[in-house]
């Protein structure tokens, strides 16, 4: 759980206009632009031959690492195996020292800002200068970099006049073209004084001791130019086999990073390269390689975390990551930001320093999606999250509730009573719009759905099944959101089944599917509640196992495997489980769809993407032509249809004033496609939807795609 | 040598260097592309110019009519002379269909072509029409076939950039602020 501190942090960010500003343009036109980008490229392929080159590497790093070690030294290369950051900046040091070097400059390197090696340096009396822009803004400033391609994307213009103001004596104007100018006058001098430059690099190449940087500025250029001793710095993740698979990576990289078909410069050093010195003459450069390890290994050897290698860090995570469009970099803490540097913060500085960031995740898996090394970087973080829990255990709170929860009669007893208990709250509506006292936060700008009062477990009894010769047989997983809180979703995935001549069983006996437990790191109350829900689904007896809310389902088919991998007997009937287990959309469509129906008046839907339905799933065409093909609906397309709702769970607990605005730009999406009606497969995103709706727009209705398909198939109308 | 091929690489090139505002020409003869560079350079308030001489400067008699047009041309001594320098002339030795990217390889990672095209606000990049490649993975494994990669491969795509304050696209940080690309048929 968050601590004070860090709330603090958080709030202080979303304060931050000047943040909001920059980092909201940013993120509204990055994925148009890098879709732009990549137009005419097969994205997939390219992730898929970056993939086979990376996890080759680190499947091989010893090798790579004598093979790099091997070709670089025969083309007259110093190679340096650093263990730590401390070797690291020892060898700098005492190389500057040997070398007689005074002025450094360095092109951007983010393993050096991992070490703080500007610090260490300057320490020894050594004048070490940033030269990317951005990087020197935040030296100046005695920043951190907030995000790794853009480090100073949280300053504003006028920030930066003051900061050149106050470094150069004079007053700088607020104007761009005039900073950027002031920055290439003064870098210049420092460039053109220099004895040593100091780069990172963005690929290592085993095969020819080849060093490759992507830059835009030239930067990178002048520092492998213009100074006597070279030294790069280089992360052991860099490694990449042959000289040819890094066109894979370049392909990639500038598309990713910053929508760019190539950045301006591509630079490639192959061992020293020549130079001038002071007398004139001009010789081959003292050239140093520093490959740094740093924590890496021990996060490579982690099978968990060994896809981290596949990183080619592009930050294209935290560009589409709607909690860091809103916080920014520096709330992480550290130096590496967003997802993946919530991951990198855990190896390569300490798991206490990622304890707070992992929080931040909303699980929405937008990252995975345009992750051009195939990261699956929401599992890593639910993994961190998990063996945290397990090492230091949950706040009591969150534990009690959780214990309450994987006890299925105590649970659902209570749960009974809150239907009775909350009606004071409710006043007859199926909502509650407020709560009084500390809890009234959660209903500041939206409403809570209000318990049902007659659970689906007790409407499934009423419900008069008609199947003439029936094909066979479905269990329902109904989910806590539609026992207890929406049951006529329930009654539109029966009938809807029922058509398609199956008949639909409700076994007793099932209960949470666990993904509250899953999502706050509590495993082993998610163990019981897959042990407890497999055996009472009893998938062998069932042709289908349905349930209409796609974090259930996704649990169903992949979570209940991976926490019960242990045992074989419950391993092979969880594998039976999800091998039959499908979320209704995808159901009905694989079914062959509903007859041509519906009743003709005009109803104008727009449909919201849940996060686990299409991307853990893969299904957003099939609901999309199951509403199409019911007369009377006309589907309108809203905008970042697929963006998180806000909702992620306990998100929205643990972070309203994070989920509430995330929950804003889906509702401004939504009133723009001017439709009456918005159409979700998650029972989740309806509680989330429908409870902003609820207080901004309450003339738009949210409806799970069953139920609307329910009533506009009904002959008679029965609307509730 | 216009053969439909390095027709249609050499349109594709020069709207992917166009697209990053880069400028692009292309002329017959080694004479006509000196004559151009003086033209263009004149027009834009040049007086004076590195020039490192490659094949075609030679070839094309730069430097007597670059000076003949009252541009003063400095061809060695780069380090003392580059930084303040208004322009530079280099020849490349390839350039990417795909990407509109000339491709830097001299096979001995020769400084003052660096500094030619570093350091001056103005680089002027001459190139052969036939050593136009089509794809970047094409240039890669042309890279690779060579004897020995060079000890200093650079890719140029149009000018220096940045987009390091408040994501506002900015020409003109650390290298040259234009870049002026000339093909030689």
């Amino acid at each position: 759980m968050a601590d004070k501190q860090f709330k603090k942090k958080i709030s202080d960010a979303l304060d931050n206009d000047v943040l909001r500003g920059a980092l909201g343009r940013f993120g509204d036109t990055y994925i148009a632009a890098r879709e732009k980008a990549y137009e005419g490229y097969d994205f997939p392929s390219i992730r898929e031959n970056i993939v086979k080159v990376k996890s080759y590497a680190a499947s091989h790093l010893d090798e790579m690492i004598d093979q790099f070690e091997k070709t670089a030294t025969a083309r007259g290369a110093k190679v340096f195996r650093a263990a730590t950051g401390e070797d690291a900046k020892k060898y700098i040091s005492e190389l500057a020292k040997q070398q007689g070097v005074k002025r450094i400059v360095k092109s951007k390197s983010m393993a050096s800002e991992e070490i703080l090696l500007n610090k260490a340096l300057m320490a020894e009396g050594i004048d070490v200068q940033e030269t990317d822009l951005g990087e020197w803004i935040l030296q100046l400033a005695g920043q951190h970099p907030s995000h790794m391609v853009m480090p100073a994307i949280h300053m504003t213009k006028e920030e930066v006049a003051d900061i050149f103001s106050g470094h150069l004596q004079r007053v700088s104007q607020p104007v761009i073209t005039e900073l950027v100018k002031t920055a290439r006058a003064e870098l210049r001098k420092k460039f053109l004084e220099a004895d040593m430059g100091i780069s990172g690099a963005n690929m290592a190449i085993a095969e020819t001791g080849t060093l490759m940087v992507v830059t835009n500025e030239g930067n990178a250029r002048l520092t492998s130019t213009l100074p006597r001793v070279h030294v790069f710095l280089v992360g052991i993740e860099k490694l990449v086999p042959n000289f040819e698979d890094a066109t894979h990576i370049l392909q990639a990289l500038p598309r990713s990073a910053t929508a760019q078909q190539i950045t301006s410069y591509v630079t490639m050093v192959t061992g020293p390269t020549p130079a001038y010195y002071e007398d004139g003459s001009v010789k081959d450069k003292e050239f140093h390689i520093i490959l740094m390890d740093n924590g890496r290994r021990k996060m490579y050897n982690d099978p968990k975390f060994k896809k981290t290698f596949q990183c080619i860090r592009c930050a294209s995570c935290l560009n589409v990551c709607p909690a860091f469009q809103l916080v920014g970099g520096h709330v992480y803490g550290h130096i590496y930001t967003g997802g993946i540097g919530t991951i990198l913060t855990n190896f390569l500085n300490s798991e206490n320093d990622a304890k707070n960031p992992q929080n931040l995740c909303l699980q929405c898996g937008k990252c995975a999606e345009v992750c051009p090394g195939n990261l699956d970087i929401p599992e890593m973080i639910l993994e961190l999250r998990n063996r945290m829990g397990e090492k230091q255990g949950l706040p009591f709170t969150q534990k009690f509730a959780l214990d309450v929860v994987s006890n299925r009669r105590l649970f659902h007893s209570l749960l009974r009573v809150a239907s009775k208990a909350q009606k004071p709250f409710t006043k007859g509506q199926p909502v509650i719009r407020h709560l009084p006292l500390f809890l009234a936060g959660m209903t500041e700008k939206k409403s809570l759905p209000a318990v049902a009062d007659i659970p689906f477990r007790d409407v499934f009894k009423t419900i008069k099944q008609d199947v003439k010769r029936p094909k066979g047989k479905i269990a329902f997983y109904s989910g806590c959101l539609i026992d207890f809180v929406y049951p006529r979703i329930g009654e539109g995935v029966i009938s809807a089944l029922n058509e398609k001549g199956y008949e639909v069983v409700f076994p007793e006996g099932q209960s949470c599917c666990g993904a509250p437990a899953t999502y706050m790191g509590d495993r082993n109350n998610a163990r019981k509640l897959a042990i407890m829900n497999i055996e009472a689904l009893n998938a062998e007896s069932v042709d289908y196992v349905v349930s209409a809310c796609p974090t259930c389902t996704h649990a169903l088919k992949d979570s209940f495997q991976d926490l019960v991998k242990d045992d074989p007997s419950l391993a092979a009937r969880a594998a039976e489980l999800s091998r039959k287990s499908f979320d209704f959309s995808k159901l009905l469509s694989d079914l062959g769809g509903l007859e041509p129906g519906g009743d003709g008046v005009p109803l104008k839907v727009t449909y919201h993407d849940s996060c686990h339905l299409k991307r853990k799933m893969g299904v957003y065409a099939e609901q999309r032509k199951l509403l199409s093909d019911t007369t009377g609906v006309e589907l309108i397309e809203m905008k970042e249809s697929d963006r998180c709702c806000g909702f992620a769970g306990s998100y929205s607990i643990k972070f309203p004033e994070l989920s509430e605005p995330i929950l804003e730009r889906k509702l401004n999406n939504i009133e723009a496609t001017g439709a009456k009606v918005v159409a979700v497969d998650c029972p989740g995103c309806l509680m989330q939807i429908s409870g902003g709706l609820d207080k901004r727009n309450p003339n738009i209705k949210v409806v799970h795609t069953a139920e609307l398909l329910f009533d506009k198939r009904k002959k008679t109308s029965k609307k509730s | 040598m216009a053969n439909a091929r390095s027709a249609e690489l050499y349109e594709r090139f020069k709207a992917k260097l166009e697209a990053v505002s880069g400028e692009c020409y292309r002329v017959d003869t080694e004479e006509e592309a000196g004559k151009l560079i003086g033209t263009v350079l004149k027009d834009k308030g040049v007086q004076n110019v590195a020039l490192l001489e490659g094949e075609v400067a030679k070839k094309g008699n730069f430097a007597q009519q670059l000076k003949s047009m009252n541009i003063d041309v400095m061809s060695d001594n780069f380090r003392k002379v580059t930084p303040d320098a208004q322009a530079g002339i280099t020849q490349v030795s390839y350039a990417i269909a795909e990407l509109g990217t000339l491709v830097q390889a001299d096979d001995d990672a020769n400084v003052d072509q660096r500094l030619c095209s570093t350091l001056v606000p103005i680089h002027v990049a001459v190139v052969r029409t036939e050593t136009l490649l089509p794809n970047l993975a094409e240039t890669m494994s042309t890279i690779h076939r060579l004897p020995r990669i060079p000890g200093f491969v650079g890719f140029i795509t149009g000018p220096s950039r940045t987009s390091d304050i408040e994501r506002v696209l900015t020409i003109g940080v650390h290298g040259p602020k234009q870049l002026i690309v000339v093909f030689v048929d």
